[in-house]
């Protein structure tokens, strides 16, 4: 089995980009990508892209839209939406495409432009027999952001966290975005600017939930032999890529469902598909959360930190507020969390967020993430979130 | 004035109002909304049936939502904060979310009871949507 290595990526600024189609944006970083791996567009040997769904029939096959505006060369080309968790699908299908000794190169593409405000569904068929769920939770009144509200009152109630530690996080991550250049949100926030944001879905306010932007990012993965052909240095290796869903009895209610089934005889934890991916990443790595110098998770809400921090197995459960106190998630600190800025600083777009995660640690295990390098780094883990329980995590190392 | 269930067969106002979804004949596991299968993926059987859940159950979590959610949700102008609630129906081993009525956010605790009620969601050209809402109660949960 081939390892597989980072060999070059691409991204573009974060923000609201009404001039510049999403097609445009994908063909951006795809390019730079290509070029950042010493290759030229004709050398690709396949291509996963995010299918994203707010762009229409063309959008739900963004790659070979992306494709015949760059120059069609007839390569296998798949379009995948896992939701949130896109981006580390396609993260997890190009890895197979090249362990299995398929392709010497895959190019991965995640470009979106989100709606402002609440995610709204999507539109469905008029005339099945009953209305999904979907339109249901909606008719209810229940936004994302209020599902994941009612997991953090759980948790303050079990825990006694406060909402000043929701509002911290946000203080650290602002702090990491806003030496991040390509962050939509370059501004350092104060606790109390935090704190006097408007209350969203509460605890919830607004600068303790990620906006939704306009993103992309691309990455282009390579067999060990092609990135030796290629002078890949140093060779950021993807030492583990894993997929994970859902498993019955986790007490998570999931976006967009009315209800969790969770009876005694049941065992499986909350977030029990982003759990397992972590520990199928950890295994397939042979390392530990302990080993890790760095770690991009998927910072949706400040809720999201304290519970990943868990979840992936940091600490724990209900220890997360101490690494935040103790100031060991901030960049110098133990185990920097979210160096990027995270998603609290670049906001969602939901087909690019997990490659913009693999584009941020490749730089910071090339050295090259300027005043926000975590120093002496050489392995970290990345993980998303995916609506409807869908979750892939990726362990880098150089 | 003509009245649709925001979802056909979730719920029933008589002889009392409750929730109603499905149950395995083999394993016992409640789904809601009524599922045509059961979820438990150790249970071989898949036969279920329609059931009752019981009327109140205990409060797992809530939160208001401060900003009107997007169409198909129809909101009031000027727009006023809803309380969303999760509701945990101890016997059946379920949690399930709804709007809070007949009590402010203000006075709610972890744990106390909450009662199905049936209820108007609103009203537009057509007639009304119901559908099921959770209020406080006096006294315990059914367990």
């Amino acid at each position: 089995m081939s390892d597989v290595i980072v060999a070059g990526v691409g991204l573009h600024p974060w923000g609201k980009f009404p001039e510049k189609s999403w097609v445009e944006m994908g063909a951006d970083v795809a390019l730079d990508a290509v070029s950042d791996a010493g290759m030229e567009w004709t050398d690709v040997e396949a291509m996963v892209s995010g299918a994203m769904q707010w762009g229409g029939s063309t959008g739900m096959r963004s790659g070979n839209t992306i494709a015949a505006a760059l120059g069609e060369t007839g390569v296998p080309i798949a379009n995948i939406n896992n939701a949130c968790a896109s981006g580390g699908s396609l993260m997890r299908a190009a890895y197979a495409m090249i362990t299995s000794g398929m392709h010497d190169s895959v190019l991965v593409i995640g470009t979106d432009k989100s709606p402002k405000g609440y995610f709204p569904s999507v539109p469905v068929l008029a005339d099945e027999p009953r209305p999904p769920v979907d339109m249901v939770r909606w008719q209810v009144g229940v936004p994302n952001p209020a599902y994941w509200a009612l997991e953090m009152r759980k948790r303050m109630e079990a825990y006694g966290s406060t909402e000043e530690h929701l509002a911290q996080v946000k203080v650290k991550n602002s702090r990491h975005g806003s030496l991040n250049p390509y962050a939509r949100y370059q501004k350092a926030f104060t606790l109390e600017q935090v704190l006097s944001s408007p209350m969203v879905c509460d605890p919830l306010r607004l600068l303790e939930i990620c906006a939704t932007s306009d993103g992309a990012a691309a990455v282009v993965l390579v067999s060990e032999k092609k990135a030796r052909r290629l002078g890949v240095n140093p060779p950021v290796k993807v030492a583990a890529c894993s997929l994970a869903s859902g498993e019955f009895g986790d007490p998570t209610i999931r976006i967009p469902l009315l209800a969790a089934t969770s009876d005694g005889a049941a065992t499986a934890p909350l977030l029990s598909e982003s759990r397992l991916a972590a520990q199928m990443a950890y295994e397939q790595a042979g390392l530990g959360p302990e080993d890790m110098d760095f770690v991009e998770l998927p910072d949706n809400s400040s809720w999201h930190e304290l519970q990943y921090l868990e979840t992936m197995g940091f600490c724990g459960e209900g220890e997360a507020e101490k690494l935040l106190d103790a100031g060991e998630t901030a960049l110098g600190g133990r185990l920097p969390v979210c160096p990027s800025g995270g998603f609290s600083s670049f906001g969602e777009a939901t087909m690019a967020q997990g490659i913009l995660q693999i584009v941020e640690v490749t730089w910071q295990l090339r050295g090259t993430a300027g005043t926000r390098q975590v120093e002496g780094a050489r392995k970290a883990i990345t993980e998303v979130y995916g609506a409807q329980a869908n979750n892939s995590a990726c362990v880098l190392t150089t | 004035m003509k009245q649709t269930p925001v979802l056909e067969g979730a719920f029933v106002s008589d002889p009392e109002p409750v929730l109603v979804g499905s149950r395995c004949r083999s394993c016992e596991t409640v789904a809601f909304p009524a599922s045509f299968t059961c979820p438990n993926p150790r249970c071989a059987r898949k036969d279920v049936v329609a059931t009752s859940l019981s009327r109140t159950g205990r409060l797992a979590s809530w939160t208001t939502v401060h900003f009107p959610p997007p169409p198909p949700f129809v909101a009031p102008d000027p727009f006023v904060p809803i309380t969303v609630v999760e509701v945990e129906f101890v016997s059946e081993g379920i949690q399930v979310v709804g709007p809070l009525v007949g009590a402010s956010a203000e006075g709610l605790r972890m744990g106390m009871a909450m009662e199905t009620v049936v209820e108007v969601y609103y009203s537009d050209d057509s007639g009304e949507v119901i559908g099921w809402k959770f209020r406080p109660t006096e006294g315990d949960a059914d367990e």
